[in-house]
């Protein structure tokens, strides 16, 4: 569940708490809705520009896949104020996306697809003189749909060590939710050019910006240990500090049972194709309506922990919203927490003494990892690859797929496993050890980071045939401030990012108060 | 090319070269650095084209920064190979905490602090020999699985592919 500690909430409640305005600074597009158009605001001193292309896309080329080679709009945010050089040069480069070459003053590359259900149901409507169907807009939530934001230096793009100093873009992923923001302040621009005429903004407030991802986000957990360390530390922190109060105030008790209403709402409106998610969505519905009379009975004097509590028995799921309900309620616990969760410096973890004390470690901490066979077929069933079409990254059967000596090391729980069983009973110094096992260095360095950063590993066997990346997806995304989970398989899913976040032109401190939107009833 | 570009290659051509997982990795910040500080470009391809030297000069790190944990005094290593020698200088500037190094002919003297952050400054641009992006343009390739059908039923995306 995204929380307020959610990238894009930080990011939003930031331009609110500077009050900042996006402006049209470049429109040159047909009454078709193709053409060029370039934003600007202002974020922590610094000037930055979203650069959008859009084309006349075939319908057959329309598709969500990294191996795609056309898109409706294509996008750059832009270091400044891009000038009407910086323009034409983007509108060359931005359509080749993976194929181009950026400069260092283009801080992130993305693109994007209409849904095109919502898209003509709109500019339908608006040409009518009529608004879109809010049932629409509730259901599919975007008018368009990034299916990649690249950013910290891919094809000749800055890296992030360039900006990542500068005040607003210090957290994680900040320019990339920069980015989406524009963008879906792009769509609704443009939306309205081509419809001619102007979206109410209660409705238009409800439309996001949808993203379609998949399993490179799997990978990036892996390799980002101490990233996904001060991520969760952060989330942990936050609840530990408001269950740490012994009152709740009546202004914070009133917020709870009305976050509490809307995240009903919000359920209700979160309805998906796929059976088996939807049951889960389905169930946590009728959990939450049940679990709603410890809300009605919350009241000054009570603390948030008895609340806690009362849910010790629920499903996870349900504990989930909770603790994201709770940590919204109480932002002077919780905000400051947001300036943590980068990593800018890479990990800092000491040498273990010996073998000795490495077989301690792995003991101590990766009894989940030990537990496994791994000689079974089904404990090592997958594999996982680059592909050479647009390397994009996918999973393999190692029995029954070429490729497989070309696994990417994901294969953590396997790998400590292994290194265990090779440890000497007597000790050693490690390089002593590593000289010998050079291939166990990766292991060794994997538990010595845990020993230092305690949510650095996901606890589980990611090469089982029983792995399910769509839950991985889901974790990243959730730090993103992703809603509307709405997955195609277990390797894929759509999401919505910024419903209900506040417009272009409302970005104001009391704006930031759309945790788990829901179209007004 | 951007410094992650670099790196990411880096990591990649030394796994294509057959250089373990962790060694790779160092290998590509090693790599950044190297050519960051205007390391010998030479000296790269060298020892792409012997990947035991690699596996050799990240095990001669690992007994530098193991021997750091234990002393606060610096640690002396010695190469008379000006090559591997920049190599090392290089791949120990690029570990993530403090690294000083004091270079007298063939004598490095190090000193690392094991829990304070390098302050290195990365450059915006860095710029690589053509002969050592071709051969670490070849090295990656090798780290990539051929495209088939079955292939493509494994990725992202693949499945139900409904139009909304």
């Amino acid at each position: 569940m995204p929380t307020r500690l959610s990238f894009l909430r930080v990011l939003v409640r930031r331009l609110c708490t500077e009050r900042a305005a996006v402006r049209r600074i470049h429109w040159n597009v047909s009454d078709e809705g193709h053409g060029q158009a370039a934003y600007a605001v202002d974020l922590g001193g610094s000037t930055y520009s979203l650069v959008a292309i859009s084309n006349d896309l075939p319908a057959d080329q329309r598709s969500d896949r990294v191996i795609a080679t056309a898109w409706d709009a294509a996008f750059v945010l832009f270091d400044g104020i891009a000038s009407s050089d910086d323009i034409a040069r983007i509108a060359i480069q931005a359509p080749k996306q993976e194929a181009g070459r950026f400069s260092p003053r283009d801080l992130v590359l993305s693109r994007a697809n209409k849904s095109v259900r919502m898209w003509d149901s709109t500019v339908a409507a608006l040409r009518a003189g009529e608004q879109p169907d809010p049932q629409m807009i509730c259901d599919i939530g975007y008018l368009m749909r990034t299916t990649a934001v690249y950013g910290n230096g891919k094809f000749g793009i800055a890296d992030r060590t360039l900006v990542a100093d500068r005040p607003g873009l210090e957290g994680p992923f900040a320019a990339e939710m920069l980015t989406v923001y524009l963008i879906r302040h792009f769509t609704l621009d443009l939306v309205q050019h081509v419809g001619g005429g102007t979206l109410d903004p209660n409705l238009a407030r409800h439309i996001g910006i949808g993203n379609a991802t998949g399993l490179g986000m799997a990978p990036f957990l892996v390799n980002h240990p101490v990233l996904l360390h001060n991520w969760m530390q952060a989330r942990e922190t936050a609840l530990a500090r408001v269950l740490a109060r012994e009152t709740m105030t009546e202004a914070q008790a009133t917020r709870l049972r009305m976050l509490a209403m809307r995240a009903q709402h919000h359920l209700a409106d979160w309805i998906v194709p796929a059976e088996d998610h939807n049951r889960i969505l389905r169930q946590l519905e009728e959990d939450w309506a049940l679990f709603a009379h410890h809300f009605d009975a919350v009241h000054a004097e009570r603390s948030f922990a008895a609340l806690w509590n009362a849910a010790a028995g629920e499903s996870d799921t349900l504990q989930e919203l909770l603790a994201a309900l709770l940590i919204e309620v109480c932002p002077e616990d919780v905000d400051d927490l947001a300036q943590d969760m980068g990593d800018r410096f890479g990990p800092l973890i000491v040498p273990f003494a010996d073998t000795e004390a490495l077989k301690s470690a792995i003991e101590a901490k990766w009894g989940w990892a030990l537990a496994h066979d791994y000689e079974d077929a089904d404990q090592c069933r997958r594999f996982w690859y680059v592909s050479e079409a647009k390397l994009e990254p996918r999973l393999g059967d190692r029995f029954a797929e070429p490729g497989a000596e070309l696994e990417t090391p994901l294969d953590i729980a396997r790998r400590v496993a292994q290194l265990y069983a090779d440890l000497p009973t007597a000790a050693l110094p490690v390089s002593e050890f590593t000289a010998q096992h050079p291939d166990h260095a990766h292991a060794i360095n994997r538990v010595a980071l845990l020993n230092r950063y305690s949510y650095a590993e996901i606890h589980d066997n990611l090469i089982a045939a029983t792995c399910r990346p769509i839950d991985m997806l889901r974790c990243k995304l959730s730090f993103f401030g992703a809603t509307k989970f709405d997955p195609k398989s277990d390797l894929w899913t759509r999401i919505t990012l910024a419903q209900g976040a506040p417009l272009g032109d409302e970005l104001r401190p009391e704006m930031d108060d759309w945790w788990l939107p829901a179209m007004e009833r | 090319m951007s410094w992650t570009e670099v790196q990411t290659l880096g990591v990649k051509a030394a796994s294509g070269a057959g250089v373990p997982p962790a060694q790779a990795l160092a290998f590509g910040a090693m790599l950044a650095r190297h050519i960051a500080d205007e390391g010998p470009q030479g000296a790269v391809a060298a020892a792409l084209s012997k990947p035991e030297k690699i596996v050799a000069l990240a095990h001669r790190v690992e007994t530098i920064v193991e021997a750091a944990s234990v002393t606060a005094r610096p640690v002396d290593a010695m190469e008379e190979d000006a090559g591997t020698r920049a190599m090392l200088v290089s791949w120990l500037a690029a570990l993530p905490c403090k690294a000083e190094l004091d270079i007298a002919g063939p004598k490095v003297r190090i000193s690392l602090s094991l829990s304070e952050p390098s302050a290195r400054t990365r450059p915006e641009r860095l710029h690589l020999d053509p002969s050592l992006s071709k051969q670490l343009d070849v090295l990656a390739a090798k780290t990539y699985v051929p495209d088939s059908d079955a292939s493509r039923s494994g990725g992202a995306g693949a499945g139900l592919m409904e139009l909304d």
